[in-house]
């Protein structure tokens, strides 16, 4: 009996747990007008505003350049460019020098001198040099689309927003079974769910293309410099201080990265980024959020990677448990309850994967459904390990910033070669 | 450097967000807040529900398929499982389920009459949620507000309708169901959820009666029609996923149960299913020596305006599809009702009297719409021009409305005045008052008693122990578990109900065909064939006493 009540009560939390997820990711389809409303609206001039953009590096001498140069071809008349490189990486110094003395009235490089590294420290170092209106953030790998800051601007006039989260994409879908995946977690969050949280007013915010007032910014103190997740920490601490955040996803606009290059780098991103998250649900700050049901939303956000790692450990247990014990049939036929959310989710993606191809003009062929139903539960175990990973680490107290290293996957060849 | 940026420009006021470049918001029905449409679908359903209601429990005739089901929902109450017989996977139990659901509280608050008669009026309830569905279908569908009402009408008003929405038929649940399926699918909103929650309710109408399947081609027709093109493959994938995996979870309930496959000493679905499937056929539905001929003359004694006008509507609007917007609106309804028509006529298959139950809301939406598509053909003029011939043309809409109404409202009237005034079971209420009449039997929990499923919950309630001592009559020779009681066949029982349905399928069943030969009437009810006998069982062995010592009564009525 008290088997059954049990199986009963994993059976329905994880229902309820894996539909909220659900009803959440397909929050930019529900209807074509939501969906129509997730787009920029067409920027009739060249700005108003203007910005600074920040582009810290570190030993990405490889892809730099060519991101610089991506920005440089920017159709926005008013804008800076920072490039931030540490004092102690010549290549990716040399590099920068290279590209300011190219465009000196448009580049400009900032020196990091902090004995231990990383990206909040970096932007924080930039910060005080920024001339600009709004601050924008992108990374050494990113490939940017020349009319977004035309876009942003008017997003920014036309809103009154005191951020803009524009959207970024993985685009190597074909590099491996893993890329797969991972191109569509990005292709939901940004193109669906992020959508969902600008409009409750609690947003973790992304790691580039993200555009904030620099007053606003400087108001915050800047990033979080202990924080693994800044971009996170930033999100929560604007939006529980009222801040308005307007999301905006155009596949033409998006900002194009590539995905980890191997699986052990994938598993460190995604450990930082669920220590980051784990931190900043210790921090706090998303407790002054005025709504209950933001709270209630910010708590489950922050909380997800741990909630999928118990959902990960939970699902066989609960099978298990229901085949091996005799539970009644209809316990048994309870438990089968989550499995429909899985499917419907599952479903969604492969739906998910054809639209993707449809908004960037790529080939999804058969294969690649095929390995993103195998690969399923693969990436769910690979996300339960960085989870577990993740726990364990800051129990530990390691906090150290766990770099992922790019290749330049995600650019065409000619992208490279001009 | 510092020469980029002049000085900032003053930050704009906030501005709106949904303003100019998003596309405006499209115009949305809103018939909650529109009192035209509160008013009229009120007015029909208090129109509906006083002609099913009144009398419910005198016509039509109680049906043993009404007993069945009542039966097994009382047994999901009792916590017997899905029936108080071994559970053969003769119909998903969902609806029954649904049904032990709507007449729980009546059942709490006096157990006794849980019986066939008064239960039906659960179904005006059933009928109620059906027709405001179905009003708001027909205006989500766009048709115009006396439109809708004239398909709300025809849909419960006639004849037909009346008889077997009145009885406490699956379909019936299941057409509720799908109709709710259709309304989502046709969401104003173009919701993903709501087209979600169409698959979610078409699995529901299917598990609550597995003819429906026919009908989910044409929902999926509508819900295509009714999805943008940006958002519907989400919609579409969605609402069939989820539609099948529901539908899974009744193989997936075999299974747990081990009763997926074949196999000895237990029933299973892949058997129920080879049954339903290999029924023997009734024929062709036009060859007047047909069993299916039958049931349709059946129906269109009722009514021939639903049926045969509605067919001929459905068909003449999807010729129209491409020329009319009302035939494109209409395009799934139409669908099912040809649907519908295509797998009725198939020679080879069984044809169950209520199966033209899940085709009446759909036939009455495509008449409503052919109507309605005729009247504005006739008012319309092309933009820009003069009215011309107006009076007449409104003369002549009037004189095809009047013509109309004068062939259909004296038949309809004869019709509901039947069902209005009718009484048929008097003769099972006097047997059942017989039968509990302790100076007839005076110990039915020790009387073993075969009777059909229309009464057998009243004895169950008059004191006849449920299963073995009130028998379903047909499982005394069909279900081992039953006549394992019987060792010695008809000798070991009592009495035998002899209703129409006993005495015509008795020729295929040994056991009940030997315990009518070798019995004797003791109380008869009613006249002619429809007749209801009590028989005593004669030669009874020492086994028991019981109705050995009920001292038959003199036969009332005539024999």
């Amino acid at each position: 009996m008290l088997t059954s009540v049990l199986v009963c009560a994993v059976s329905l939390a994880l229902f309820w747990m894996a539909a909220f997820t659900l009803w959440w990711q397909m929050h930019a389809w529900r209807t074509p007008e939501t969906l129509a409303a997730t787009r920029f609206e067409p920027a009739g001039d060249t700005g108003a505003l203007s910005f600074s953009l920040l582009v810290p590096a570190r030993h990405e001498q490889a892809v730099l350049e060519h991101t610089v140069r991506r920005l440089l071809e920017s159709t926005h008349a008013r804008y800076e460019i920072l490039v931030i490189v540490g004092h102690d990486d010549p290549e990716t110094a040399e590099v920068a020098e290279r590209m300011a003395a190219a465009a000196p009235n448009r580049v400009r490089v900032i020196t990091d001198t902090h004995a231990v590294k990383n990206k909040p420290k970096a932007l924080n170092t930039a910060l005080p040099h920024c001339l600009g209106d709004v601050v924008g953030v992108f990374d050494a790998e990113d490939q940017v689309h020349p009319a977004l800051l035309a876009h942003v601007d008017h997003a920014f006039r036309s809103t009154g927003a005191d951020v803009v989260q524009g959207g970024v994409q993985l685009i190597n879908f074909h590099s491996s079974w893993y890329s797969l995946r991972n191109c569509l977690e990005y292709f939901f969050w940004f193109r669906s769910r992020l959508h969902l949280h600008a409009e409750k007013g609690f947003i973790p915010l992304g790691g580039n293309t993200v555009f904030v007032r620099t007053d606003v910014l400087r108001e915050a103190d800047g990033w979080d410099a202990e924080c693994l997740a800044e971009d996170c920490d930033l999100g929560v601490r604007l939006s529980s201080k009222g801040k308005r955040v307007v999301v905006a996803y155009d596949p033409e606009m998006v900002t194009r990265e590539e995905t980890p290059g191997s699986l052990m780098s994938l598993l460190k991103q995604r450990t930082r980024w669920n220590q980051g998250f784990l931190q900043v649900y210790r921090k706090r700050d998303w407790r002054q959020l005025p709504g209950f049901g933001q709270r209630l939303l910010a708590r489950y956000t922050l909380m997800t990677p741990f909630l999928q790692a118990f959902t990960g450990v939970v699902v066989p247990l609960n099978i298990a448990v229901t085949l091996l014990l005799h539970v009644p049939v209809y316990v048994a036929w309870l438990t089968f309850l989550p499995a429909v959310t899985a499917l419907v989710t599952f479903v969604f993606e492969i739906v998910g994967l054809h639209d993707f191809g449809v908004q960037y003009g790529l080939r999804v062929r058969f294969v690649h459904y095929l390995k993103l139903v195998l690969g399923g539960p693969c990436y769910q175990l690979l996300l339960a390990g960085a989870a577990i990973r993740a726990v364990w680490r800051e129990q530990r107290g390691r906090k150290e910033w766990e770099l992922t290293a790019h290749a330049g996957a995600h650019l065409s060849r000619e992208d490279v070669t001009t | 450097m510092t020469a980029a940026f002049p000085a900032a420009p003053a930050r704009p006021a906030a501005a709106l967000r949904h303003a100019s470049a998003r596309p405006a918001a499209r115009p949305v029905l809103r018939l909650r807040r529109s009192r035209p449409d509160l008013l009229l679908c009120g007015l029909l359903l208090v129109a509906v529900l006083l002609v099913q209601g009144w009398n419910i429990t005198g016509y039509p005739g109680l049906s043993d398929d009404e007993g069945t089901y009542l039966a097994q929902a009382w047994a999901v109450q009792q916590g017997e499982g899905l029936a108080h017989y071994t559970y053969w996977y003769d119909h998903p139990p969902l609806g029954w389920i649904q049904i032990a659901a709507l007449t729980w509280l009546p059942s709490l608050v006096s157990p006794e009459t849980l019986t066939v008669a008064p239960m039906r009026c659960a179904m005006l309830a059933v009928t109620a949620a059906s027709c405001v569905l179905l009003y708001v279908l027909a205006r989500r569908l766009g048709l115009q507000l006396w439109a809708a009402g004239l398909a709300t009408a025809l849909f419960g008003l006639s004849p037909l309708a009346v008889v077997l929405q009145r009885e406490i038929f699956l379909d019936n649940i299941a057409v509720m169901w799908m109709l709710l399926a259709f309304c989502l699918a046709a969401s104003p909103r173009r919701h993903l959820w709501h087209h979600f929650g169409a698959g979610v309710a078409a699995a529901v109408a299917v598990l609550s009666k597995e003819t429906m399947l026919v009908v989910l081609p044409a929902l999926l027709v509508t819900m295509w029609r009714h999805s943008h093109r940006d958002t519907r493959k989400f919609a579409v994938t969605g609402a069939i996923t989820v539609c099948v995996l529901i539908g899974l979870s009744y193989p997936l309930f075999a299974l747990l149960n081990h009763e997926l496959f074949p196999g000895p000493g237990h029933v299973s679905l892949v058997d129920g299913v080879t049954y339903q499937m290999s029924r023997a056929g009734s024929g062709f539905l036009l060859d007047t020596s047909s069993a299916a001929h039958d049931v349709l003359g059946s129906w269109l004694y009722y009514d021939r305006v639903l049926p045969a006008g509605g067919l001929a509507a459905a068909v003449v609007l999807l010729a129209a599809f491409r020329r009319s917007v009302t035939g494109r609106a209409l395009a799934g309804p139409a669908l099912a009702v040809l649907l519908l028509a295509a797998v009725a006529m198939r020679p080879s298959g069984y044809l169950p009297a209520m199966y033209v139950i899940q085709a009446l809301p759909f036939l009455s939406l495509a008449l409503a719409g052919a109507a309605a598509s005729a009247g504005c053909a006739l008012l319309r003029t092309r933009p820009g021009f003069r009215r011309r011939w107006y009076a007449a043309r409104w003369t002549a809409l009037v004189l095809l409305g009047v013509t109309a109404a004068a062939y259909v409202v004296p038949r309809w009237y004869d019709g509901d005045r039947a069902a209005l005034t009718t009484d048929v079971n008097a003769p099972y209420r006097a047997a059942k008052a017989w039968l509990s009449d302790r100076g007839n039997v005076p110990d039915p929990a020790r009387t073993r008693i075969l009777a059909d499923d229309a009464i057998w919950l009243d004895l169950v309630h008059s004191g006849y122990g449920p299963g073995t001592g009130a028998i379903w009559f047909y499982k005394a020779d069909l279900d081992p578990a039953v006549s394992r009681t019987l060792p010695r066949g008809w000798r070991d029982l009592d009495y035998v109900v002899a209703s129409p349905t006993v005495r015509r399928d008795a020729s295929h069943l040994p056991l009940v065909k030997g315990a009518l030969e070798h019995s004797e009437v003791v109380a008869a009810f009613g006249r002619g064939d429809d007749r209801i006998e009590v028989r005593r069982v004669g030669q009874r062995g020492l086994g028991g006493q019981g109705g050995r010592d009920g001292r038959g009564g003199p036969a009332e009525g005539a024999p």
